[in-house]
């Protein structure tokens, strides 16, 4: 670190950070992996674009109709790259890969979620909060208690990335929305935390559903959103917004902010109240971030941390004959985050300060509301528009403010438009509907003209001399056809049920019966042994392994769907066979499924259920996907001029920055 | 009050109007400089110069002494109890000219809060109407729909758009638009409601002039804090007309004043040099406080 070198944004003083309101605070240092460095001072200036989940073949076909005419450019200098993708092709992985240049063995992120062998429980991969274990009780006066350890955010990714190797060289690096890295590594110039940043819930992003409907029907938005009754009463519906759990009370409490909204006898038209502030706005109105205080009561004030700082969207989406209101995850404040999610610590407040408040969870497109109906096709395009937009006007700041290095730039909207809107380009696709998906066939070729918008933007600004790299993570395809993993065990003899009547029924493996289980699946492509001495009531002994996977393999590669008569499967990865040793292979699953381009694992299986049919349609408000065989989904590569060191894969795109700066690594690979 | 206000409404224009395409730091420096003078002039002439060079020599003897006899209990309480008299005096010397110089800065601070406060509305930036109805409102002739909303309709000049429709909240008795600015400019917006129309200045065109985000009606309280337009007529349907302005920021060579804790910004610098004027030319006017 060398705070003299850091241009500040703006010379007023960045808001001071909340102490001590929430449970989280980090000071993460990443170990060295004893590269040289190199000690001369680098004099290039490289911008990467990570453009999640950009197709090759999409983008190939825009090329070829005129539509992205900055690609175009890039394209006909240097060609259009394919970028082998990580195994399996989840984003956290694929990131990984680029970050560390290594693969999940050394960086240990292996799937979006994880398990616990000794609880079979999920986790998310990518970080997580450690208590301390020395930490005693609470300390306790009346009513209200002192948090002795809030415990700390843990990056779960491992391994160097390439911007602390080039920060060691002398390189100044800017790395904003970097997947799979939340907190913050700490160690570039200045970073802003991406996908993986939760909100102030600690979730991925919950978002609340104000509905005067009586019965709403709220499971369709489980694990995503939740839903409040809220009525008129003389036009005014008076409720609150549900923050975390108090911190600072012994009995179970939320931290909440009352607010109003003022709805017109005859308009569709309301008053939003939110302590001081006020926004006016029309059905179907999106408001802008409102700063939201989340009262932590007469404790909280006590302990001089009155309330928790967030920002929230409102959009309004009906007055009658229901009052429907969405409001989006409480984000963290960025001027006044609670939990670390930049560095320096007041970047993310400087950014604030000089382009206006901002997304700061990692994944900022609500899919989740889009999935459960609660925003339409056109708003859900609105919020990822208006999500774009913020990262569009900080970056073209960064970009001004630009001296030389490294400036890592993400976009994320590309990702969530094909996850939700990829049958509007697949006639064949079960959810095509020929009345409205024709309406929205251009959505996806929009987002990429956004983004040839946006490299042009920097073509035109990045000093000449500049290194432009536009790279994507994976690529993406249509996901036609479901695979139900678990069920597939479950049918061929290697996952057994204590009761095959209420198999169906039950959530997190409820419905296994371990003792008789050989093999389970677990995330989207994971498949693990049930193995002795690792899971809780393993039964596989450890000579029988090797057997057992190849076996496995064998019969899953065998599988024909019977609707296209093709192999479902096309790539079973073995553990030992794919990763190196780097020290955490052993928390990946045994096999790696890579499956047929158009079919996916089942959502349902991902978490352990059991389904009735091993293959099937895909009618999930899901219709794209990447999570197959690496092979159907390659990333794109495009530069403004040849590398020094060709980068055919994700991987080897690390080395390739490095060596665009000089910098030397004895371990990069040949 | 009206008279008052409008009097130094055109004072305050005409001292400010070779300054209006200035920065705002050169403006406040000639008025922080002009009425550091005025204070010190008024405080020549109005407080007990010898008494309070005497209360001042007092409390400092009485420091002098607590230095000196720092090991007698004795010594050191009765210093203090000297040093507390001597400050009651002081401050009761303050108190007269005070008295004098008080009011008149406060009505020029209110003067120039609405030349410097609130910045200019931009193209493009968005600002809310509200227009209360007078209490007993039911009974001056207001049309109302059958829901029982007043109509009144909105009478924007070229350059504002309305982009919603009135919203009534009957527990206020507001009426509220959004508006968007497409053109700044030197603008007047009118509500009609109950036959007549009640007009609101939403100044633009400079960076520097009268704009107040509340039009008063009769009260004389609102009169005093909003004197920047004549009040509403007393016998109308609206008691206040406001609009939400930004604040303005200054921007001194190496430092941008903004807003704090309530304070405009303009207020920090006007008071801070003010004071540094003041002190400056103490001796030249041979004034001691």
């Amino acid at each position: 670190m060398r705070p003299d070198r850091r241009p500040r944004l703006v010379r007023a003083p960045a808001a001071a950070l909340l102490a001590g309101s929430l449970t989280l605070a980090v000071a993460l240092t990443l170990a060295g992996c004893g590269d040289t460095g190199d000690a001369r001072v680098a004099s290039r200036s490289v911008v990467i674009l990570g453009f999640d989940g950009l197709d090759h073949e999409l983008t190939g076909k825009l090329i070829a109709e005129g539509r992205l005419p900055n690609f175009a450019r890039l394209a006909e200098a240097n060609g259009l790259g394919k970028l082998g993708t990580s195994v399996p092709p989840q984003s956290p992985v694929a990131w990984s890969d680029f970050i560390t240049g290594s693969d999940a063995g050394v960086h240990g992120i292996f799937d979006f979620v994880h398990r616990d062998p000794k609880t079979m429980l999920p986790y998310l991969s990518t970080s997580r909060v450690v208590a301390d274990p020395d930490a005693g009780e609470p300390w306790t006066l009346g009513d209200c208690q002192i948090p002795v350890d809030g415990g700390q955010m843990e990056l779960l990714r491992h391994g160097t990335p390439f911007w602390e190797k080039l920060e060691r060289a002398g390189v100044e690096t800017t790395v904003m929305r970097m997947p799979a890295n939340f907190p913050p590594s700490g160690s570039a110039t200045r970073e802003l935390s991406g996908m993986g940043t939760p909100d102030v819930l600690g979730t991925y992003g919950t978002f609340t559903f104000y509905t005067s409907e009586l019965f709403y029907d709220d499971s369709k938005i489980s694990g995503g959103g939740e839903a409040v009754e809220a009525w008129a009463e003389d036009g005014i519906v008076s409720t609150e917004l549900i923050g975390p759990d108090n911190p600072f009370t012994k009995a179970k409490t939320k931290a909440t902010a009352p607010f109003q909204v003022h709805l017109d006898p005859d308009e569709p038209v309301a008053k939003l109240v939110v302590g001081d502030e006020e926004r006016i706005l029309k059905v179907g109105e999106w408001s802008d971030w409102v700063p939201v205080s989340l009262d932590l009561g007469t404790c909280g004030k006590l302990l001089m941390t009155p309330s928790i700082p967030a920002i929230a969207r409102f959009y309004l989406k009906s007055v009658e004959p229901e009052f429907e209101l969405y409001v989006s995850p409480l984000n963290l404040d960025p001027a006044n985050p609670v939990m670390p999610i930049s560095t320096p610590p007041d970047f993310a407040a400087e950014l604030a300060e000089t382009t206006g408040p901002f997304y700061t969870q990692g994944m900022p497109e609500d899919t989740k509301a889009f999935e459960g109906d609660v925003l339409g096709r056109d708003q859900f395009l609105e919020q990822v528009r208006i999500a774009h937009d913020e990262m569009v006007v900080q970056y073209q700041r960064l970009l001004a403010d630009w001296r030389g290095g490294l400036l890592f730039l993400y976009f994320g909207a590309a990702d969530l438009t094909q996850h939700t809107m990829m049958e509007t380009l697949d006639p064949s696709h079960p959810r095509f509907d020929p009345e409205v998906s024709p309406k929205y066939a251009d959505v996806i070729p929009r987002t990429y003209a956004l983004f040839d918008e946006f490299l042009g933007y920097v073509l035109e600004h990045a000093p000449e001399d500049a290194l432009v790299v536009v790279m994507s993570d994976h690529g993406f395809t249509s996901w036609r056809r479901a695979f139900a993993l678990n069920t597939w065990l479950w049918r061929n003899g290697y996952l057994a049920v204590r009761d095959p009547q209420s198999a169906l029924d039950a959530k997190l493996f409820g419905a296994v019966d371990w003792s008789e289980t050989r093999a389970y699946g677990l995330g989207i492509n994971g498949l693990y042994l049930n193995l002795q001495g690792r899971e809780k009531e393993g039964v596989v002994p450890a000579s029988e392994r090797l057997r057992l996977m190849q076996e496995l393999k064998e019969k899953l590669l065998a599988e024909i769907d019977p609707a296209t008569g093709r192999p479902a499967i096309t790539q079973v990865f073995l553990r030992e066979e794919t990763y190196v040793d780097g020290g955490h292979r052993e928390i990946g699953p045994d096999l790696v499924i890579g499956y047929a381009k158009g079919t996916r694992g089942s959502s349902a299986s991902a978490l352990g259920e059991l389904e009735e049919e091993v293959l099937s349609d895909n009618t999930e408000e899901w219709p794209g996907d990447h999570l197959m065989d690496p092979d159907a989904v390659p990333g794109v590569l495009l530069t403004n001029r040849p590398l020094v060191r060709p980068a055919p894969t994700l991987r080897e795109l690390h080395w390739s920055i490095l060596a665009e700066f000089g910098v030397a690594d004895d371990r990069a690979p040949n | 009050m009206s008279l008052l206000n409008a009097a130094l409404r055109r004072l305050f224009d005409l001292l400010l109007y070779p300054f209006q395409s200035l920065p705002a730091a050169v403006g406040l420096t000639v008025v922080s400089l002009l009425a550091a003078i005025g204070m010190l002039w008024a405080f020549k002439k109005t407080s007990n110069q010898a008494g309070i060079e005497a209360a001042k020599r007092r409390i400092y003897a009485g420091v002098f002494e607590i230095r000196l006899f720092n090991d007698s209990f004795r010594q050191i309480w009765r210093a203090q109890a000297a040093i507390l008299r001597a400050n009651l005096t002081y401050l009761r010397h303050q108190l007269k000219p005070m008295l004098f110089i008080l009011p008149p800065l406060v009505l020029a601070v209110a003067q120039l809060q609405f030349q410097y406060a609130y910045a200019p509305p931009a193209a493009g930036s968005r600002t809310v109407l509200e227009a209360t109805l007078a209490p007993g409102w039911e009974s001056g002739g207001v049309e109302t729909s059958p829901s029982g909303k007043p109509r009144a309709e909105l009478v924007l000049p070229a350059g504002l758009v309305a982009e919603t429709p009135a919203l009534w909240i009957p527990s206020e008795r507001t009426l509220t638009w959004r508006l968007r600015v497409e053109q700044p400019g030197d603008q007047t917006i009118a509500v009609r409601i109950g036959g007549r129309l009640y007009e609101k200045s939403l100044d633009g065109a400079r960076p520097l002039e009268r704009r107040s985000p509340v039009r008063p009606g009769r009260s004389w309280l609102d009169q005093l804090v909003y004197p920047a337009e004549p009040p509403l007529p007393a016998d109308g349907a609206l008691e206040r007309v406001s609009v939400d302005l930004a604040p303005a920021e200054v921007a001194l060579p190496g430092w941008t004043v903004r807003e704090m804790v309530g304070v405009p910004a303009w207020m920090t610098v006007f008071f801070l040099l003010s004071i540094l004027f003041a002190f400056a030319l103490r001796k030249r006017f041979g004034v001691t406080f």
